[in-house]
């Protein structure tokens, strides 16, 4: 059957996830050229496209970063096709300098960046706004708050783009990216091949002489795009009164179900701003005139109410805005609707309903947590089990962003610290160079492309002192298991540019190197004794493919499964028990009804690595998992 | 105005958490309802908590601290853990069954039993129901299904505006047909069980 989201009929409606609907919108836009680096919470808009890719009349990558992705795309919408490319929000720091001046050239074919912001770090090393990104880029900025939306707003900010040949930004957030809804498809547009690049360097090439007029022409397109978002059908007035209301991205959907919770729909005057940026003032103005007081309700930081701010100052109106600085929001996480229905009240005075019974929400119990893992037969645990065996506290962890940040929880204790991706090698060096302590730096194969290759590079030519491990699991794991430069398969079929990883490194001049598979405890021990007595760049690497991704995309079985053969609870008693339940933390391992330890063969993943570790463990023929 | 519904799914990666929102919410549209779901994951491979929302006739995908008006559970560990978004009075429909957390299962901590889980949940709220769900799944044909059992308890309820033949509709519509059946079989479980 078709896919709806390339072949569905128009008019139709469609339950799709938010990051579904993005495609969808960029699909009836005409999308001719895609480009990603994965991350949550934007990695599904990727992922959808790659699977889709074999039916798509557009072209497809991954790219091996952010930077990469939107020079990539940068080219294609120079040629005239229309270009997307998708990132989480940090990747969109990796990817600033091709983006700001992205924006001087502009974008013949059309332009859009997805930046996927995450509010509450739900799985994230921060929380940064990347609005202000429309703001230092000039570009306009659409923030969907529903499915609909998401599929909306993608086409339009891309037709938008086509139109004025200039970028422009989808902003949306964890929620809006994960979220479900209903959406109704439109008839998708067809647009003609790609005209090719036309020479043109005084509009193309950004040296001094050609870079101030092309600022000039930007500050043009903002002049148009505010124009645009004052009839933009995106920003919408409703209610009355004298206290008003501007909301924007999922912060509107919170408005909503707090205006119905409160009583307060149609009481209070409310400015949806779905095309956020340029603000479109006159719209704004208009809007604050009569008002006495105004409330900003947007999350993160306070960047639609600054605005508003200046934009009143400006037009001499004195009424009393309430946001961050003053009001009750908070300029950090996420916002829900009881926390906008407690502002609503606040604001226009109206108090707080009785409670229709006396009882109280429950409480939260202490309870043992339930923190994500390494997978039972990770080979990342493996790999941290022995360098910890060799090094102990000793050593400086460096570590950096995939599953293996994981190894962070005790007994592993991997991770000391972690600034951002590929950070693990460079800021390392930086470490041992300054303190002379020793230093590990662990870097998964994605991010070693990424940007880990910088660092390594770096490290060789400064004379940098470091052992670097890079944790080769064959896949993208964290994120979905994409594909990454140096894997054998995707999930579409062979990599035929397999770019090996030990090579690269043997290119960047490092000469000790060793290439262990961590499942062989003894051999990866030795190669890393070995390592630790030498000076200088050191790289170990450490290939063994993701269990789940051998699993499902290599169709690779366990064979075994561990069990425990003897009494572990005597051998602990006469000194001979290793004590694997405290080292190695394998989520397999348990302790049965008589609280003696055990190995659940459900779980076992068939490693072996625990039976390196204790002869009371052995292996039997497990069922095909 | 119409009825506003929020419920509040949670589970372990790995037990279908997800799969069952998706289903619900594909349920609920076919019945014509505004539904909008949420979904928090990235984690949920690593036996993390993956936690869900449905809500219908609001905009919002994020339910609140004290915003649900059912907390399903599909761990019972979990569903103590996410008692303090279900509002006062809540419903509540559990999981019997429980996938203790490493630091438990290792022995390094202790998890409330049963019993004291369940004595902690009724007082907390309007009605509570506690299903063998794994054992439901398996006797469906797929452990995987017991958070489907758990749906067609939900369903024997009669809380949902839409009823179990709207459920067996999206299971038909989206799922190949061996796999389906063994989800309508647990789907007859759970309401069975219920109703029982």
């Amino acid at each position: 059957m078709a896919n709806p989201l390339l072949a569905g009929t128009p008019g139709e409606t469609h339950l799709l996830l938010g990051n579904e609907a993005i495609v969808r919108g960029a699909v009836e836009a005409g999308i001719q050229f895609v480009s990603c680096y994965p991350g949550t919470p934007s990695s599904e808009v990727p992922d959808t496209f790659f699977r889709l890719s074999p039916d798509g009349s557009y072209t497809f990558e991954y790219s091996v970063n952010e930077k990469v992705a939107i020079e990539v795309a940068g080219g294609a919408t120079l040629a005239g096709a229309m270009s997307m490319a998708t990132m989480k929000h940090v990747g969109v720091n990796v990817a600033a300098d091709p983006l700001l001046t992205l924006a001087y050239t502009g974008s013949p074919g059309g332009f859009m960046l997805l930046s996927a912001d995450d509010p509450g770090c739900h799985s994230s090393q921060n929380e940064q706004d990347n609005r202000i990104y429309a703001r230092i880029a000039n570009l306009p900025c659409l923030e969907p708050a529903t499915a609909q939306e998401c599929k909306d707003m993608a086409r339009a900010a891309l037709t938008i783009s086509r139109e004025l040949g200039t970028p422009a930004l989808l902003r949306t957030t964890t929620r809006v990216n994960h979220l479900r809804g209903p959406v109704v498809l439109a008839e998708p547009t067809v647009l003609p091949k790609p005209a090719g690049f036309q020479k043109n360097p005084a509009r193309f090439v950004p040296i001094p002489a050609f870079a101030r007029p092309m600022h000039l022409r930007l500050l043009g397109i903002m002049d148009k795009l505010r124009a645009l978002a004052e009839q933009s059908p995106f920003n919408t007035v409703s209610g009355k009164g004298t206290v008003g209301v501007v909301a924007s991205g999922i912060s509107r959907a919170y408005l909503a179900d707090a205006l119905a919770e409160t009583g307060l729909e149609g009481k209070v005057k409310v400015l949806e701003l779905g095309f956020s940026h340029p603000l479109p003032e006159n719209l704004v103005a208009g809007f604050l005139d009569g008002l006495k007081t105004l409330l900003v309700l947007e999350e993160l930081e306070p960047v639609l109410e600054t605005e508003i701010r200046a934009l009143a100052q400006k037009r001499g109106l004195t009424l009393t805005i309430l946001g961050k600085a003053p009001g009750p929001m908070p300029r950090f996480g996420e916002f829900d609707a009881a926390m906008v229905a407690v502002a609503l009240r606040e604001v226009t005075g109206v108090a707080e309903p009785k409670a229709d019974c006396a009882c109280q929400a429950p409480q939260a119990a202490p309870l043992p947590n339930r923190p994500p893992n390494l997978c039972a037969g990770c080979p990342h645990r493996a790999t941290y089990l022995a360098v910890r065996k060799v090094f102990g506290d000793s050593a400086v962890y460096s570590s950096d962003i995939g599953c293996y940040t994981l190894g962070i929880l005790p007994p592993l204790k991997a991770a000391d610290f972690l600034v951002c991706m590929g950070s693990s090698i460079s800021a390392g060096s930086g470490v041992s160079k300054v303190s002379g302590q020793t230093v590990v730096g662990f870097i998964g194969d994605s991010t070693f492309f990424h940007s880990g290759m910088t660092g390594l590079v770096n490290a060789r030519f400064n004379r940098h002192d470091i052992l670097v491990v890079i944790l080769d699991n064959r896949t993208t794991a964290m994120t979905g298991h994409q594909p990454n430069p140096g894997v054998d398969k995707t999930s579409l079929g062979d990599n035929p540019v397999r770019i090996d990883i030990e090579q690269v490194v043997r290119g960047i001049g490092v000469e000790q190197i060793r290439k262990v598979n961590p499942l062989n405890l003894k051999a990866t021990l030795k190669a890393i004794e070995e390592l630790k007595d030498l000076k200088g760049v050191r790289v170990l690497i450490a290939e063994e493919p993701c269990p789940l991704f051998a699993r499902r995309a290599l169709g690779q079985k366990r064979t075994q499964v561990a069990y425990v053969a003897a009494d572990c609870a005597e051998a602990a008693r006469d000194g001979s028990c290793g004590d694997c339940l405290n080292t190695l933390a394998c989520p397999a391992f348990r302790l049965d009804a008589a609280g003696k330890m055990a190995i659940d063969p459900l779980l076992c993943s068939g490693c072996m690595l625990c039976l390196q570790l204790c002869k009371n463990i052995k292996a039997h023929k497990g069922d095909s998992k | 105005m119409s009825l506003r519904l929020r419920i509040f799914m949670t589970g372990v990666g790995g037990q279908g958490t997800l799969t069952a929102t998706t289903l619900l919410a594909r349920a609920a549209l076919a019945a014509g309802l505004p539904v909008t779901s949420g979904e928090i994951h990235g984690m949920a491979q690593r036996g993390g908590v993956v936690e869900s929302t449905l809500l219908i006739n609001c905009k919002s995908p994020k339910i609140g601290p004290g915003e649900a008006d059912i907390l399903l559970g599909f761990e019972p560990l979990e569903t103590l853990r996410a008692l303090p978004y279900l509002k006062p009075g809540g419903l509540v429909l559990s999981s019997a069954e429980s996938l203790p957390p490493l630091s438990v299962a290792t022995g390094k901590e202790q998890c409330p039993e049963l019993e004291e889980i369940k004595k902690r949940v009724t007082a907390a709220c309007g009605r509570a129901r506690f299903l063998p769900c794994r054992s439901l799944g398996i006797e469906a044909g797929a452990v995987q299904s017991g958070n489907i059992a758990l749906l067609g308890a939900l369903c024997a309820m009669d809380v949902l505006p839409f009823g179990k033949d709207v459920i067996a509709g999206a299971i038909r519509a989206t799922m190949k047909p061996k796999v389906a059946e063994v989800n309508l079989k647990a789907l007859d479980l759970g309401a069975a069980c219920q109703a029982a």
